[in-house]
This record gives C-alpha cells, sequence and structure tokens, in this order.
C-alpha cells in the first residue's frame, strides 16, 4: 500500500482511477435498474392489453367451451403464458367458510376482480413456484365473478433480456475504463511534472546553486508556486551576493588598518625611524589604527546583534532633550577646534519610551557623520513635538552629499568618495547602526542633502504614550 | 359571560367524549314490522328489509366482525355472534341497542333455536356443540368431531345432526339427553343439509374438496349412514331448504337454485345473484342473499321468478326473518 501512497503522480491516478470506476458502477446499477423498471412496466402494460383484448372474447354467462379452446390455441401461439380458470374454488369463492386450500387469487384480489379491476402480480408465486409478472383479468357477468384471464411471463425471461443488456453495458464500459483511465494518467502526468520540476529545482538551490529558473506557463496554482519559487530562488541570489559583498567590504575594511599596523611595526622593528619623534608618530598611527579596528569590530558587532531577533531593547521613559544636550556636551571642545558653531533649539518637554544608550548611540553616530564633514560651519540641533511624533532634526552646513549617492547613503560600509580612505576615522557602519536603532524604536530616519550645502538628517520618534 | 360560555363549552366536549364512549346507538327497528335482517361480512353491517315493503328500512353499522345472528322467541332480541369475537351480543332492536354480552369465547360459527327454546352453538374453538338458555346460561356442551358447522335438527326424532367441515364426520346429538348418540362418515368439505323424513334420507351437500369442485347432493341413510346415491346439483350446493316434499338447493359455485322432489328429480332451477350462500323463507317468498352481488332477491316459490332483489350492505352471508306478531 505505501508503494501505491508515496507519490503524489499515483494518488492523483489512483483517485482519478477510482471515481471513473465508481462511475461507471453506479451509472451501470441505475441504468439497470431503470432499465428493468421500464421493461417490466412494458411488459405490464402489453399483458393488460392482451388481456383485456382478450377478455373482449367473452360475452357473459357460463364460461363457454370455445372460449376456452380460443384461449388455449393463443396460449399456444403466444410467449406469454396465458390460461383461463372458471373453478369458483381457486377463485376464492368459498371464502368465508375458509377451505383449506391455497386458491390462486386471495380475498382482496377477488375483491378487486369483482369490481372489474385487473390484479397486477410481481414476484414469487407459490403455485408457480417461480418469479414472475402477471396480470389477472376478472371475466364478469354483471357482478358474478364467472372466471378471470390470467396472463403472466417468468421473471427469468426479463433477466434475460437484461443479461444482453448488461453484455453490451460492460463491453462498452470496459472501453470507456480503459481510454478514460488512459486520458487521467496522461493528465495526472501533465499536473505533476512541474512539481517535479519545482523539486529537482530546490535540490539545486540547496546544492547553492541560485541561478535556476523555472519555465513554467501555466497560471493555475502550481503555476503561481513556481513563480514564488522563481521569487524566492532570486531573492536568495540576492541575498548571497549582498553577504559576499560585506564580507569583501569587511576585509577591505580591515586590510588597510592592518596593512598600517603591519607596515609601522615592522619599520620600527627594523629600526627605520629616524628620531624617535618619528618611532612615536609610527606608534600613535598604530595605536589609531587599532582603535579603529576595535571600532569597527564594535560596530559590527553591534549591526549583527541589532539583525538577529533577539535583541532587546531596555526602555524606560526618556526626557529627549536632557538626553540630547549631555550627548553634544563632549563634542564641544572639538566643534571648537574645528571652528564649528553649534546652534540647538530643544523642547524639553518631549519625553519618549525609549533605551537611553542606544538613542544617544544615534544622535553620536549622527553627530560624528555631521563633524567629520564640515569645517568652519554650522551645526543645528532641533527638537520638537509633532501630534503624536516628536522630530529631533540635525542640520549641517557640511559638504553635502549628490542626488546619486544620497539613496545609498545608509548601506554598510557606503563610501560617497570611494576615493577617500578611513583616515577621517569612520567605520562606514554608523548610518546603518543609527538607521536600525530608530527602527527598532518604531521611528524613521530621512536623509536630506545638497552638495556643498549641507545635510540634514531627520529623526522622527513616537512619544511615550501615557496611559 | 365568556367564562361562562367557555365553561358550556367544555362541559359540552365532555359531554360529546364521554357519549362517543358509550355503546354506540343504532335506529331503531319498529316492533310492528316484519323484516328480514342480512348479517353481511365484508362491510360489518346489518341490514333490515321490510318484507311487506320489500326495500330496505334500516342498516346497522357494527364495530365487531359478526357472522351470523339469530332472533331470540321475544321476536325483539337479536343475538349475532362471530367465530373471531370472545363474545355473543343481544341487541333489543326496537332500542337499537346492546341490551346483554354472552362470555361464549371464539369460535362461534353458527347457531340454531331448536324445538325446545334453547340456543345450539356451534364452537369451532372448542369443538363442541353447547347449549344456552334464552338467557344466555350455557346449560351442556357435546363433544362434537373438529370444525363443527352445519347445525340440523329433527324434531320428529329429537336429534341434532352435526356436519364437520373439513373432517369427513357427521355427529348425531340425542336432544333429549344431550349425549352424543351415533356418527358416521361422509364426504369432504361438506355444508349444508336437508332432512328428507319421509324417506329416512339426509342430503347433504359441499363446496368439494382441494380444487375439485362438489357437483353433486350426497344422500346418505338417516339411520345407517349409509351413501344412497348422488344428486346432481352443480356446482357447490350448500344450502338446503325443505318445504312440503319439495327442496331448494342453492349452488354457490354456479350461481343456481334448484328446485328437486323427495325422490330427487330436478322440477325447475333458476340462475340467480352472484356467489349467493343464503336462502331462507318468509312470508311464502323465498329469500336468496347474493354474497358478491350485495343483493336479497325475493322469489316467488312455485315459478322460482325474482320479484324484487333490493341491495343490502356488502357480502351478506346469513339471513335471520322476523315475522311480526302485531
Amino acid at each position: 500500500m505505501k508503494f501505491l501512497t508515496n507519490s503524489l503522480a499515483k494518488k492523483m491516478w489512483l483517485t482519478v482511477t477510482a471515481a471513473i470506476i465508481i462511475t461507471i458502477l453506479y451509472s451501470y446499477l441505475l441504468s439497470y435498474l431503470f432499465y428493468e423498471k421500464i421493461y417490466v412496466d412494458n411488459v405490464r402494460d402489453s399483458l393488460l392489453t392482451e388481456g383485456r383484448s382478450l377478455a373482449s372474447e367473452y360475452h357473459g354467462g357460463a364460461l363457454t367451451e370455445d372460449i376456452r379452446k380460443k384461449i388455449e390455441w393463443y396460449n399456444s401461439k403466444s410467449e406469454t403464458e396465458i390460461f383461463i380458470v372458471s373453478n369458483p374454488r381457486e377463485l376464492s369463492a368459498c371464502l368465508p367458510f375458509e377451505i383449506d386450500y391455497q386458491t390462486l387469487i386471495g380475498k382482496s384480489e377477488r375483491e378487486e376482480l369483482l369490481k372489474g379491476i385487473p390484479v397486477e402480480k410481481l414476484g414469487y408465486e407459490k403455485r408457480f413456484d417461480r418469479n414472475i409478472m402477471g396480470v389477472i383479468i376478472p371475466l364478469l357477468d354483471d357482478n358474478r365473478l364467472q372466471g378471470i384471464i390470467y396472463l403472466y411471463v417468468p421473471l427469468a425471461k426479463i433477466s434475460e433480456i437484461t443479461r444482453d443488456f448488461a453484455y453490451l453495458w460492460l463491453a462498452a464500459a470496459a472501453v470507456f475504463t480503459v481510454i478514460s483511465i488512459t486520458l487521467g494518467t496522461m493528465l495526472v502526468k501533465k499536473l505533476t511534472r512541474p512539481l517535479l520540476d519545482m523539486k529537482d529545482a530546490a535540490e539545486h538551490v540547496s546544492q547553492g546553486n541560485y541561478d535556476v529558473h523555472l519555465k513554467i506557463d501555466s497560471k493555475d496554482e502550481i503555476g503561481q508556486l513556481a513563480n514564488a519559487f522563481n521569487y524566492m530562488s532570486s531573492s536568495i541570489r540576492k541575498e548571497d551576493e549582498k553577504k559576499r559583498e560585506f564580507l569583501a567590504n569587511v576585509s577591505h575594511e580591515l586590510r588597510t588598518p592592518i596593512s598600517y599596523v603591519k607596515g609601522y611595526s615592522e619599520a620600527i622593528i627594523s629600526g627605520m625611524e629616524k628620531s624617535e619623534e618619528d618611532r612615536k608618530k609610527y606608534l600613535q598611527l598604530i595605536l589609531r589604527e587599532s582603535r579603529r579596528m576595535e571600532r569597527l569590530v564594535g560596530d559590527l558587532l553591534d549591526l549583527s546583534k541589532l539583525e538577529s531577533d533577539e535583541y532587546k531593547l531596555e526602555k524606560m521613559p526618556l526626557p529627549l532633550a536632557q538626553l540630547i544636550e549631555d550627548a553634544i556636551e563632549k563634542y564641544k571642545p572639538v566643534l571648537r577646534e574645528k571652528n564649528v558653531d553649534l546652534q540647538y533649539r530643544l523642547n524639553p518637554e518631549v519625553i519618549i519610551n525609549g533605551d537611553e544608550g542606544r538613542i544617544e548611540q544615534v544622535i553620536q553616530n549622527i553627530m560624528d557623520n555631521s563633524i567629520r564633514y564640515t569645517a568652519d560651519g554650522r551645526i543645528c540641533i532641533r527638537l520638537s513635538q509633532e501630534r503624536d511624533q516628536c522630530l529631533i532634526e540635525i542640520e549641517d552646513t557640511g559638504i553635502g552629499i549628490s542626488e546619486e549617492h544620497l539613496s545609498k547613503i545608509k548601506q554598510r560600509f557606503y563610501r560617497v568618495n570611494k576615493g577617500r580612505t578611513r583616515s577621517d576615522g569612520g567605520t562606514g557602519l554608523g548610518l546603518a547602526i543609527a538607521e536600525k536603532l530608530v527602527k527598532l524604536h518604531q521611528g524613521e530616519l530621512t536623509v536630506f542633502s545638497e552638495l556643498n550645502k549641507g545635510t540634514t538628517v531627520r529623526i522622527m520618534l513616537p512619544l511615550l504614550e501615557l496611559k | 359571560m365568556s367564562k361562562k360560555m367557555y365553561g358550556l363549552f367544555f362541559l359540552w366536549i365532555i359531554a360529546a367524549f364521554l357519549t362517543s364512549c358509550s355503546e354506540k346507538k343504532q335506529p331503531a327497528i319498529p316492533e310492528d314490522i316484519s323484516f328480514a335482517a342480512t348479517v353481511n361480512i365484508k362491510d360489518m353491517t346489518i341490514s333490515f328489509v321490510d318484507l311487506k315493503k320489500k326495500e330496505l328500512v334500516g342498516e346497522w353499522s357494527m364495530e365487531k366482525p359478526y357472522t351470523g345472528a339469530l332472533i331470540l322467541p321475544d321476536n325483539d332480541s337479536i343475538l349475532l355472534y362471530g367465530k373471531h369475537l370472545e363474545t355473543a351480543d343481544l341487541y333489543s332492536l326496537k332500542e337499537g341497542k346492546m341490551i346483554d354480552s354472552w362470555e361464549t369465547g371464539e369460535g362461534i360459527v353458527n347457531g340454531i333455536l331448536i324445538d325446545t327454546n334453547e340456543i345450539v352453538l356451534a364452537d369451532q374453538h372448542l369443538n363442541k356443540i353447547r347449549f344456552f338458555d334464552l338467557n344466555g346460561e350455557e346449560e351442556k356442551q357435546v363433544e362434537s368431531e373438529i370444525d363443527p358447522l352445519t347445525l340440523l335438527e329433527s324434531r320428529e326424532k329429537n336429534k341434532l345432526f352435526v356436519l364437520s367441515f373439513n373432517h369427513k364426520k357427521m355427529g348425531i346429538i340425542d336432544l333429549k339427553s344431550k349425549v352424543k348418540s351415533g356418527e358416521f362418515t361422509i364426504h369432504p368439505s361438506a355444508a349444508g343439509a336437508w332432512l328428507n323424513e319421509k324417506n329416512g334420507e339426509i342430503w347433504v351437500g359441499g363446496h368439494g374438496e382441494g380444487v375439485e369442485i362438489e357437483q353433486n347432493i350426497h344422500v346418505y341413510d338417516e339411520e345407517t349412514g349409509k351413501l344412497k346415491k348422488k344428486i346432481p346439483a352443480a356446482s357447490m350446493p350448500i344450502n338446503f331448504l325443505g318445504q312440503e316434499n319439495q327442496v331448494y338447493v342453492l349452488s354457490h359455485g354456479s350461481n343456481m337454485l334448484y328446485k328437486i322432489n323427495e325422490s330427487g328429480e330436478e322440477t325447475a332451477s333458476v340462475s340467480i345473484a352472484a356467489n349467493p350462500f343464503e336462502m331462507t323463507f318468509a312470508a311464502h317468498k323465498l329469500l336468496v342473499a347474493g354474497y358478491d352481488s350485495n343483493d336479497l332477491h325475493i322469489l316467488d316459490p312455485e315459478s322460482l321468478k325474482t320479484l324484487k332483489s333490493i341491495k343490502v350492505g356488502e357480502g351478506p352471508f346469513k339471513i335471520v326473518i322476523r315475522e311480526s306478531v302485531k
């Protein structure tokens, strides 16, 4: 049995075949019943007609020898069994006397016949010891039941005729079965082939070959499944590419500081420095690059944590103005050094439900970027409330970003100027992390910029809901 | 007001319910008419035919399947019995209601009133002949052959002849001592008999056994039980009526009525009714009931001409006569 049900094609084939066979059997049964009923009705009608026409030979009085002879002669010529009975005993004439005799007709039948109504018989008759279809026609002289004409056909004859019919049916049914099962098998194959193709394709994908594309034209469920499969495999491919790119980026980002560290440490070991001052400078460089690596690794770690589902924010009500003020406090020396003017206008009433450390990280990442690309300009921070949200705007008058880069600026390791080194200290992950964190707070981060004029970062965050 | 109306209505309903439970009242039959009553098996009715006016004067619709009846000497009580009934019920004709019920048990198929004002019932359940007085007190039971049916009283010899329907026996009971005094073997499926006292013969009819149909009257010696001769009377002669050296014989198989003299010669015959079982004399007329034709024929006994035929209930099986004395 398992052998038969271990594939969808076999199951479908079994279903189709069973349906065909059940249909054929059922229709055979039905038509057999109808045929028999129609045939029996037909036989009864013809017996009635025959009987009535024979009864018209009777013209009252006792039954004459003449009419008996006529009926006998007719019986010898007819397929139907016909006989005439005038014995009052057989006609249950002695009924109230309870005579111990199995009469040809019973009490109720005699009553019917006395009213001139023919009696019909269908089934087993003890008198003939067989199944019959019969009709009894009364021969009435006024209200005297002088006799009856009994006409019957053994039911075996009827079943003989239905047997012929059954053979014909059987032959036709066999041909029909073969044809419909063949067609059914073809149909099942056609339906299940795309599924087999999909199975093969899925195996390819699981082996790391993402270039499969199913060519299925049908628009039905299987076609839709194939389309979904194609979409899925292309998504996997894209994701795979992203992963490769990311790894390439990470190794690239690491290679620069490593080569610095390697080069300067080799220089120191081989005594290439000319003075103590140079040596110090080299060591400074090594330290700087090591820090950068540390930051990079830290950021990557943060990013991978943020992307995993388990990452939990430790939310609490935060007065945002205070937090921003504290965060920018440490930038003041740097800003003064770079001659950047800092302005801020913070609404002190804004309170959000957020993770203090993470929100501070967002502000820091954006401030880092703004300070990094702004010299002799101005940075303006605004905090305001807009209906049920708050808006943080950090605007600078830095170098700005051209439109073509703006859409990709939030991607990891994306650089506006590919040739630029990371000498300015950024890891290329700051904005990506900031956006991730804002999203985790159900907020939105957007960047507006114009080349050589400045950049504005807008962060929308939901306010703390007061219950 | 409306409460009162409801109360009245309720009372009326209860009254209707209670009266429907009590014995059904039948149309009264006046004392001053002579009638022939037919007990009709098929529709369970009793039809009363006024013999003077020769018309139907009343019909009783019964709740039990009565198959026979007897008029008691008071000329008002009619005793109704049936094979499948536990009781024989006595009705008053003038009141049209049941006045008594005799606990006979099932099996009563025939009953006659004999000369001694006793009622003799043939019981096929107990296979006994049972004697009752007019008050319904059972006086005596006499063993009979299985299935006693026809009862024939010989007033001259104070004997009762009992025909057993299925057992080829004729039993003789002495009416004085009410003991079985003899029996002899007869033909099968015997029914109907006449005592030809002049010749010391007993004529017995019948239905015939099995597929055979009785075509003859069997004439037995009254004393010895010896079969003396057969008189043709096709077919199924089952009812006899003796009258002044003549006997009328009714054959239900061929719907024939024969008039036969004492020596067995047919003097007249007529085809009558459909499947007639029952025949009797009343007011110098011959009455024949057609079981299938549901009618009562009134014939002139001499010419055998039908004077009138009257429709009665379905399946008349027994005729009883009351001749008014008033």
